[in-house]
């Protein structure tokens, strides 16, 4: 009886704080978010090829591993993996009870059809790339599958982390009627997956609706009702939208608009890094760029700091790699020092002494302050005795200009970025500094040579144990630093606003809002 | 008069053909490759010739305005380069978009633009004619963007009366119809001025008043019927403009209209969007005349159509 009476009160007390508590419990979830960004998604389905598509699909369709922040590679949809000894088979361990939105199974069967869709050439996805060392994929059981590739591939768990190679349903695919190049249409339209969200709406050139998926089998359950992507294209108007509150997230902030979020006290300004690394490059296999010592006295020329202070707000990094932070294989190797007498130096050495004059061929809207920043260049080679004339165009026909072989073109420096979206050094490397990856075949458009970082990024690509294969990069990275084939310039930073009942929002260094686990209090 | 609309809606043919043969011809002369957009920078010549293939971009440019013709005639006007929608789905979806704001656009253009030049005129050569003149230019010379902008920074962001971007209801519509009217307006204002200080200079109007007819009367039946027709083709010509897409003020708003469709089709080297769009601009423009000279016949009986 004592006891009975000690209790009652107790549990009265913790009911009445139960449910005092409870409201602001039960307020940050549910609500909707709203994101603005610049511009659409193209295709929801294995034909895409840009980060909108990418960044809407990662909510409603789901990778075999995630790429974290910190570029590690983790299982998701598996549960485990283990690559054989000769490095030539990837034996995956599903986890067990995960649905499509549309109810089928989530199993080895589905994972075989989607990676062979992914890399049959008759399919003509733009990215195949990612797996075309892949040779085969077997259903062990239900859970396990195994995928086989012709020789030791190692980035290939990391590419396997690549939105682009989601898991969709193949029941749904085949309702809807198939994916067919160029755009995945009509299934691309309404993708089904595993995600914590589903696809609800596609107003084109409008917004994206994703809505709650209340079965997830993850152990973040999504919060949010609704996830909506608005596209508004002008980069003021889109902070302005935040700053009335009418969207909750604005990506792509200005530089020149920090300031006055930051003292807005309704927001709150995000600065992560991106995977993307923004060069200046030297036609390697043309006069005067075929002298190391002019490279490199460009590079000396250059304060990259002030411009990442004075252009971009801090919002940047100076490159010390041609590889961004983030980036498995990535290290520091070395960055040039801001040093005019030097630069002047090596000019006299290399057969000018009273400088010299280039063409300096740049977009327009395409990087963060990429006109700015090459305007900045400009300036400052010219202390250094160099004449850089700007040349800018819109990107289609920039692409199409700078894509020329090496024998018809005429460009002697031009700015790109690279973004290494698969989070693995091969990429970044391989895809720019491998010989055998000159423009148009390849993505080198400033034709660089050097066979020892040829035989070092070919190594690479087989070596399994992480330390080795780090330290091969690592060699690599210091013979191209050392050659200098760019002006390294920076990597950028994404500046994001957000208004601060938002909580729980991910911006990944491969320039995706990640909303999976993000509240919105009210 | 029907059989004049009708020989004027057939000669809208030839022009349709022409244009549609100088924007085909154009388009794929700039430099700049939709394949290779579609595809990204990091794409192989391997992936970029594929795509130029699907997309039918390999065949001679001869064939693939045959084909275009063909298709029109059934009244497809192919499919976008990039996602596939139907064109004529994209258009029936903005154009609608890009009316309402043209018109809203217009009536508010023309609610500020005609009682201003007409106050002007009546003013003629006082500090308010002035004022009204001052105020026009600038109107004009105002950048559309920098005044969407700051419209929106006021209105919505501090005083929070009205949605910043979107097109959703009619709030959605007030601040872009406004920012693309001003502009419309100051060029009205001008035109109705000008009409209104040549037709009251006029005989009929001096013997009005020796007849003793009270001035608003004089102003308003004698004289403003008369001054309008300048107007009116003014009017017609700037909502002609308004219709073929308000790109800057679509753009600072986020109105997925019919002009931010196009630049961003230019842009892309999204061939049958960018035809499509430009011959539905050119038949509104065409169409926009015809109204516009019906509407004369209508103000000035000594015009008559055979």
């Amino acid at each position: 009886m004592a006891v009975r009476r000690r209790v009652v009160p107790v549990v009265l007390v913790a009911l009445v704080g139960a449910v005092l508590t409870l409201p602001s419990f039960a307020q940050t979830t549910g609500g909707t978010l709203v994101i603005g960004r610049g511009a659409d998604a193209v295709t929801l389905s294995f034909y895409a090829s840009a980060a909108p598509d990418s960044e809407t699909m990662a909510h409603v369709v789901e990778t075999l591993f995630k790429l974290s922040p910190d570029g590690k590679v983790e299982p998701h949809l598996a549960e485990s993996s283990q690559l054989s000894a000769d490095g030539r088979q990837l034996t995956i361990r599903l986890r067990r009870g995960i649905r499509f939105h549309d109810g089928t199974p989530f199993d080895a069967a589905a994972v075989k059809w989607n990676i062979d869709y992914f890399r049959n050439p008759d399919n003509r996805v733009p990215f195949r790339f990612l797996v075309s060392e892949v040779t085969g994929v077997d259903v062990v059981d239900a859970t396990t599958a195994r995928i086989t590739t012709g020789r030791p591939f190692v980035p290939l768990l990391a590419h396997l982390t690549h939105d682009f190679i989601g898991m969709h349903s193949p029941a749904a695919v085949e309702r809807a009627g198939g994916m067919r190049p160029p755009d995945g249409a009509p299934y691309g339209r309404a993708p089904v997956g595993t995600g914590p969200y589903k696809f609800r709406e596609w107003v084109r050139g409008d917004r994206i609706v994703l809505e709650r998926n209340p079965d997830y089998w993850g152990p973040n359950k999504p919060a949010l009702d609704q996830i909506v992507w608005r596209v508004i294209p002008d980069d003021g108007a889109r902070v302005l939208a935040l700053e009335s509150g009418q969207i909750h997230v604005a990506v792509r902030v200005p530089p020149r608009d920090t300031s006055r979020l930051a003292i807005n006290r309704a927001l709150r300004v995000d600065r992560t890094s991106s995977l993307r690394t923004i060069y200046a490059a030297f036609n390697y296999q043309r006069r005067p760029f075929t002298d190391v010592r002019v490279r490199q006295a460009f590079n000396y020329a250059v304060n990259k700091r002030a411009i990442v202070q004075t252009i971009l707000g801090g919002a940047a990094r100076v490159s010390d790699a041609p590889i961004s932070p983030g980036i498995v294989g990535y290290a520091p190797v070395m960055t040039y020092a801001y040093d005019v007498a030097k630069a002047k130096q090596l000019l006299a050495e290399a057969g000018f002494p009273n400088g010299l004059n280039v063409t300096f061929h740049h977009p327009t809207g395409r990087y963060v302050q990429d006109a700015a920043v090459a305007a900045a260049v400009q300036a400052q080679l010219r202390e250094a005795g160099i004449n850089a004339r700007l040349v800018t165009m819109e990107w289609a026909t920039y692409l199409q200009v700078t894509n020329r072989p090496v024998n018809q073109t005429d460009i002697e420096m031009f700015m790109l970025g690279w973004g290494t979206v698969t989070g693995d050094a091969d990429y970044g490397l391989y895809s720019l500094f491998h010989s055998s990856q000159w423009a148009p075949g390849g993505s080198s458009r400033f034709f660089y040579k050097n066979d020892r970082v040829d035989g070092l990024l070919d190594q690479a690509r087989a070596i399994t144990d992480p330390a080795r294969r780090a330290a091969t990069y690592k060699q690599a990275m210091e013979l191209i630093m050392q050659d200098a084939p760019w002006l390294f310039l920076h990597s950028e930073s994404q500046i994001t606003g957000l208004r601060r009942e938002v909580q729980g929002l991910v911006v990944h260094p491969t320039e995706r809002i990640l909303a999976m686990t993000a509240r919105v209090s009210r | 008069m029907a059989t004049y609309l009708i020989k004027r809606l057939l000669l809208a043919v030839p022009v349709l053909l022409g244009v549609s043969v100088v924007v085909f011809t154009m388009i794929r002369l700039i430099p700049g490759d939709p394949a290779q957009l579609m595809a990204g920078q990091a794409a192989t010549e391997e992936i970029i010739r594929e795509i130029r293939e699907t997309l039918g971009l390999d065949r001679p440019v001869v064939v693939q305005y045959a084909i275009f013709l063909r298709n029109a005639a059934r009244g497809d006007l192919g499919h976008s380069l990039f996602n596939r929608a139907p064109v004529t789905e994209e258009l029936a979806l903005r154009f609608p978009r890009t009316v309402r704001l043209g018109v809203a656009s217009m009536l508010v253009a023309a609610a500020i633009g005609v009682p201003a030049g007409i106050i002007s005129a009546t003013r003629h050569l006082t500090w308010v004619d002035s004022l009204v003149m001052v105020v026009a230019l600038a109107g004009v010379s105002i950048p559309v963007f920098w005044l969407g902008l700051n419209l929106i920074l006021i209105f919505a962001v501090r005083l929070q009366w009205l949605p910043a971007i979107g097109h959703e209801t009619w709030a959605h519509l007030i601040l872009p119809a406004v920012t693309l009217g001003t502009a419309s307006a100051a060029i009205i204002a001008r035109m109705t001025r000008s009409a209104m200080l040549e037709v009251l200079r006029q005989d009929y109007v001096r013997t009005a008043r020796a007849k003793g007819v009270a001035e608003p009367s004089v102003v308003g039946r004698h004289a403003l019927r008369n001054a309008l027709i300048p107007v009116v083709t003014v009017i017609g010509l700037q909502l002609g403009t308004l219709l073929g897409g308000a790109v800057l003020t679509e753009t600072v708003f986020a109105w997925p209209g019919v002009g931010r469709l196009l630049v961003d089709a230019v842009l892309a080297r999204d061939y049958p969007i960018i035809q499509g769009t430009v011959l539905l601009i050119t038949s509104t423009f065409v169409l926009l005349n015809v109204l516009v000279d019906m509407v004369y016949a209508v103000l000035d009986p000594r015009i008559r159509y055979e």
